[in-house]
């Protein structure tokens, strides 16, 4: 057995640990801290562990960082809410603002691999309009990357990964098929589409990363239902399990444990990172730094790396950085059924509607969603009750026992890109000395009045389905986006349609933060497609030597 | 020459009930799996398990001992078989429609399969074939058995049918092995080229060839899916998942089955050129 | 409350396919967590009874620790990752927060709040509940949000971390490397729990003890 991931990091003398096989390694390459690497990532969630793959396939030489443990899933996750809470960032954050984010558990990965190593897997991609929400639907910002280009880049995502989806997807220009076929629905499942049927708009099952055919050394998905507490059968095609073997083979090196406190610069370009690992704080040179830490990490690190030459923060000539912060909307109907539901076998979202994020009209609003069934696991489950339908005492214990026959349709919904939802700096350090983020977020009108139009068409689905004793769940939050926005004019923005800064030629940004919008969908997907897009600019750049 | 005749008839019989007793084998496997997976949740499910063991019994004697003239057991296995398939058709069929989403793919992956009820209607009027050929008569109604083109002709489209199956169900594997392609590729070669012997009423070697290949590659395919069922997770240590979740063990012997009696066809129909 | 699930017990799978070594691991070191010497006597006895009354222990099944558990957790103090701007940190929140409804108890019944019966202490909780307190305690600590953002998660995540409390509501509980294949409502794998249904021929009482 080797020491405990959390304490000790596993990615050393010349080795990284085989997420296939218990106890297994596999060999990696490894740099000097005095060689200045091609590239230095921070963060090896959707958007850096994918580019240090593709980086590294295009020959450069590639260090990423992750401030969390290396895991094994087959040996080091256990079936168990409680236990998996190591999965999730859980330094401290200050949240404020009228709608105070819920972190944790509901939206931060702390592990090498990031989020993705405990996501729900649902892999969507964005309307085609939703990249240009501004010009064609007058709200939001334009991407500057337009949709036929992303729809490439999502295809090869989506073979990476071997989605398992429909044949036919209902909604949007026509696609391929999925890479692997979707899975069968679970009962949860089934409610979502009698209910869609019974309202008269489409449903399919959820394109979804978990695999429903062996992979190499990936065992199929067995149902057992703990996918957001992490995939002990590696069927879970996370980032972990695709891009990082991947990376490594190509010659990249991942350094587990390396919290990386600062981005140094000199004379307009970075230098480097400080990085906090085995009790102490080091340095690694490189040409270009990619901070990939999602939407709270990575602007707490531009901001916490400010010097005399970059007063206000790291690539924040506009102002932007850490602004427009945008949570997902992601209220829920719930009732309860005669049917025995069982909602906890299976990965928690097998079927979807996307008919909201299609349809403009009948809405008194901006933006789109989508809703998903749902399978909560008991503590979480407990938690929705307790905070949702304030019970507790005999009331909390009786309604949790008649959880087989609940069911709910949870919506992953659009919000705005506001400047006062943001984040900045507490003046509380945590563990390594570095000020911890203070997350500011509240609902305008236009989320009010999305939340209101879906819980009420949710509901109106578990009724057409014969559910009782409905109730809404009117306060909960998924996904993080925003905060360094992309765009084509520096002053409105924060990187390029390339994520390379405006500010900082050799300083990249490449994860959730880009997104100017979030559109009505889980956001894993398009994060690992503008990582893919990245990657390929990055190395056509630097044939032309243009970087 | 009569008494080579007649050994000849005997071994297409030997060898029809033979592969009436493999199908209905493979029936009394596949249905017992899945049926245990529904939980015999709907009474009749219990048909197809009783109905597959009584064809073992029966055809499984008609295969040892082709002469023997029986009693009427062997008709009503045989009646009973075709029914229960046909009536399992008509449940399965319903089982896929009633699901959201209707005829789609995902029910037709994992609702209730056509293949198993329509093997147990080919073991059914095999057994049939081959107790009518036992006792001398050559035709079922209308139907000719002697020249063996009718049977040749039932194995031929049972094929095709084991084909469309085995299609559908390694395409929800997405053909993530490339040898999930042979069963797909091979026997409709094999089917192809018999049914083409019956139409010109001329047996070929070349189709003996492909039929002994498509009943190797039934016990090879067991052998592939008894792999996958340890490539799901816990292995066969964790069988009581994994049996279900896992490839079927029993379907690919389906093949074995029909070919098996695809043979007996064909020795029917080439007996019958030799001597007239 | 009739005991939807009689006889099952998640535990009895311990030694099946459902659970791996590593829980195995996890939960028998939740079991025999007791709870840790921190916070004064007084603060330990008035959690208990506030346990007591959000989470009642489950009927003829084995108590849980939940105490012990969110005990620990605060000995730890172990962050969730955020923290309401208005609330300190978990360790501090709970010595205050219990010194709190010790002082909102006294101040109203004039009693400790370990020691009221149970309506008594409902009604304590309620007002905390309703942000309707009197106690000069809870001007620096919010009590609509220690009660939403600190107890009640607190609580029943602890509750709910114990195999019982998993027992009483019929869920699988730990699945690895065996999960389920029988999806579809109304079907249940024989290592699933059976729910008392008075028409079936064999109980689920029947059916729970060979729950493995």
């Amino acid at each position: 057995m080797s020491a405990d991931p959390q304490h000790a990091p596993q990615a050393s003398a010349g080795r990284a640990p085989d997420v296939f096989k218990p106890g297994g390694w596999v060999p990696m390459r490894q740099y000097p801290e005095i060689d200045e690497v091609d590239f230095v990532i921070v963060g090896t969630g959707a958007g850096g562990g994918t580019l240090a793959c593709k980086l590294a396939e295009a020959g450069f030489s590639v260090v990423a960082m992750d401030a969390g443990p290396y895991w094994r899933p087959l040996e080091d996750f256990a079936s168990d809410e409680t236990h998996q809470q190591k999965l999730y960032w859980t330094d401290e954050r200050i949240v404020d603002g009228d709608t105070p984010l819920k972190m944790g558990s509901n939206n931060s990965g702390k592990a090498v691999g990031g989020s993705t190593v405990h996501f729900a897997m649902v892999s969507l991609r964005f309307r085609p309009d939703h990249f240009q929400t501004r010009t064609k639907l007058g709200y939001g910002a334009d991407w500057p990357i337009g949709w036929q280009e992303m729809w490439r880049y999502y295809d090869e995502v989506e073979e990476m990964l071997k989605i398992a989806g429909p044949v036919r997807y209902p909604w949007g220009p026509k696609r391929g098929r999925y890479p692997y076929r979707a899975h069968p629905l679970n009962a949860a499942a089934e409610y979502l589409a009698r209910g869609a049927e019974a309202l008269g708009i489409d449903w399919t099952e959820t394109p979804i990363a978990t695999l429903s055919a062996p992979r190499g050394k990936a065992h199929p998905c067995v149902y057992r239902g703990f996918c957001v507490t992490g995939c002990s059968t590696n069927a879970k095609q996370s980032v972990l399990v695709t891009w990082l073997p991947r990376a490594i083979e190509a010659g990249a090196e991942i350094r587990d444990l390396a919290m990386v406190g600062r981005v140094e610069t000199r004379n307009g370009r970075a230098t480097g990172v400080h990085y906090h690992r085995n009790g102490e704080w080091r340095f690694q040179k490189a040409k270009n730094v990619v901070v990939a830490g999602y939407a709270i990490e990575t602007p707490r690190l531009l901001l916490n790396s400010a010097n005399d030459e970059f007063p206000d923060g790291l690539a924040n000539s506009s102002g932007l950085v850490g602004k427009n912060l945008m949570a997902q909307l992601n209220q829920a109907a719930w009732g309860q059924v005669e049917d025995e539901v069982r909602s906890y076998k299976g990965p928690p979202s097998l079927a979807i509607s996307e008919h909201w994020n299609y349809e403009d009209s009948g809405k008194d609003y901006f933006g789109g969603w989508s809703y998903m069934s749902q399978g909560p696991l008991p503590i979480i489950w407990a938690k929705s009750l307790a905070g949702g339908r304030s019970l507790w005492g005999q009331d909390l214990i009786d309604e949790m026992n008649r959880n087989n026959h609940s069911v709910g349709l949870k919506m992953v919904g659009e919000t705005l890109p506001d400047e006062r939802n943001r984040v900045t700096l507490a003046d509380e350090t945590d563990q390594y000395g570095l000020r911890i983020p203070r997350i500011t977020f509240a609902f305008r009108d236009n989320e009010k009045a999305m939340i209101k139009h879906a819980v009420d068409f949710m509901d109106q689905s578990l009724e057409a389905t014969g559910a009782t004793e409905r109730w809404k769940e009117m306060n909960d939050t998924c996904h993080l986006n925003g905060t360094a926005r992309m765009g084509d004019n520096p002053t409105t923005s924060v990187v390029n349609a390339d994520c390379r800064s405006w500010d900082i030629p050799n300083l990249w940004i490449c994860d959730g933060s880009v997104f100017p919008t979030v559109g009505g969908v889980n956001p894993s997907l398009t994060i690992q497609a503008v990582a893919c897009r990245t990657g390929d600019r990055i190395r056509e750049m630097a044939a032309r030597g243009e970087l | 020459m009569a008494q080579a005749s007649q050994a000849d008839g005997t071994v297409a019989i030997r060898l029809i009930a033979g592969g009436a007793t493999t199908l209905a084998s493979s029936v009394l496997a596949d249905s017992g799996l899945e049926h245990y997976r529904g939980s015999f949740a709907n009474k009749a499910m219990v048909l197809p398990l009783a109905s597959s063991a009584f064809g073992i019994a029966v055809n499984g004697r008609r295969a040892q001992q082709p002469e023997s003239r029986g009693t009427a057991a062997p008709t009503v296995s045989h009646v009973g078989s075709t029914a229960i398939g046909l009536i399992g058709l008509g449940f399965h069929a319903y089982n896929v429609l009633k699901r959201p989403g209707g005829p789609s793919f995902t029910n037709l992956f994992y609702g209730a399969p056509a293949g198993a009820p329509a093997a147990l209607v080919l073991a059914g009027a095999l057994g049939k074939a081959a107790d009518t050929l036992a006792q001398g008569k050559d035709r079922i109604g209308p139907v000719e058995l002697a020249s063996g083109r009718a049977i040749g002709a039932m194995v031929g489209v049972g094929l095709f049918g084991s084909v469309g199956e085995a299609a559908l169900l390694h395409f929800r594997g997405a053909y993530h092995d490339p040898f999930m392609w042979l069963p797909v590729t091979l026997p409709p070669i094999a089917a192809v080229s018999l049914l083409r012997d019956v139409i010109d009423d001329h047996p070929r070697q070349a189709t003996m060839i492909l039929l002994g290949t498509t009943a190797a590659l039934g016990l090879i395919g067991m052998g592939f899916h008894a792999y996958g069922v340890a490539r799901n997770m816990g292995g066969w240590k964790n069988w009581r998942q994994n049996i279900l979740a896992g490839p079927p063990l029993p379907a690919p012997p389906a093949f074995t089955g029909l070919a098996i009696a695809g043979f007996g066809a064909l020795l029917m129909m080439r007996q019958r050129r030799r001597h007239g | 409350m009739v005991d939807r699930f009689p006889h099952y017990d998640v535990l009895a799978k311990r030694d099946t396919p459902s659970w791996n070594p590593q829980t195995r691991k996890v939960i028998g070191d939740r079991l025999a967590t007791e709870e840790p010497e921190v916070l004064t006597p007084g603060q330990r006895a008035t959690l208990r009874a506030v346990v007591d009354r959000i989470v009642p222990q489950p009927e003829q099944r084995p108590a849980t620790n939940a105490t012990a558990l969110v005990l620990h957790k605060i000995m730890t103090n172990e962050s969730d990752g955020f923290r309401h701007h208005e609330l300190p940190q978990v360790r501090e929140a709970w010595e205050r927060g219990l010194d709190a409804i010790d002082a909102e108890a006294q101040e109203r019944l004039g009693h400790p709040f370990a020691i009221l019966d149970g309506d008594k202490a409902d009604e304590i909780l309620r007002a905390i509940e309703q942000g309707d307190v009197q106690a000069a305690a809870w001007a620096s600590l919010p009590a609509m949000l220690f009660w939403s953002w600190r107890l009640i998660p607190d609580i029943v995540s602890a509750y709910y971390a114990h195999p019982s409390a998993w027992s009483a509501m019929g869920f699988g509980g730990p699945a690895a490397p065996r999960g389920y294949v029988r999806l579809q409502a109304n079907r249940r794998d024989p290592w699933e729990a059976a729910e008392r249904d008075d028409g079936r021929v064999i109980s689920a009482e029947e059916r729970n003890i060979h729950v493995g």
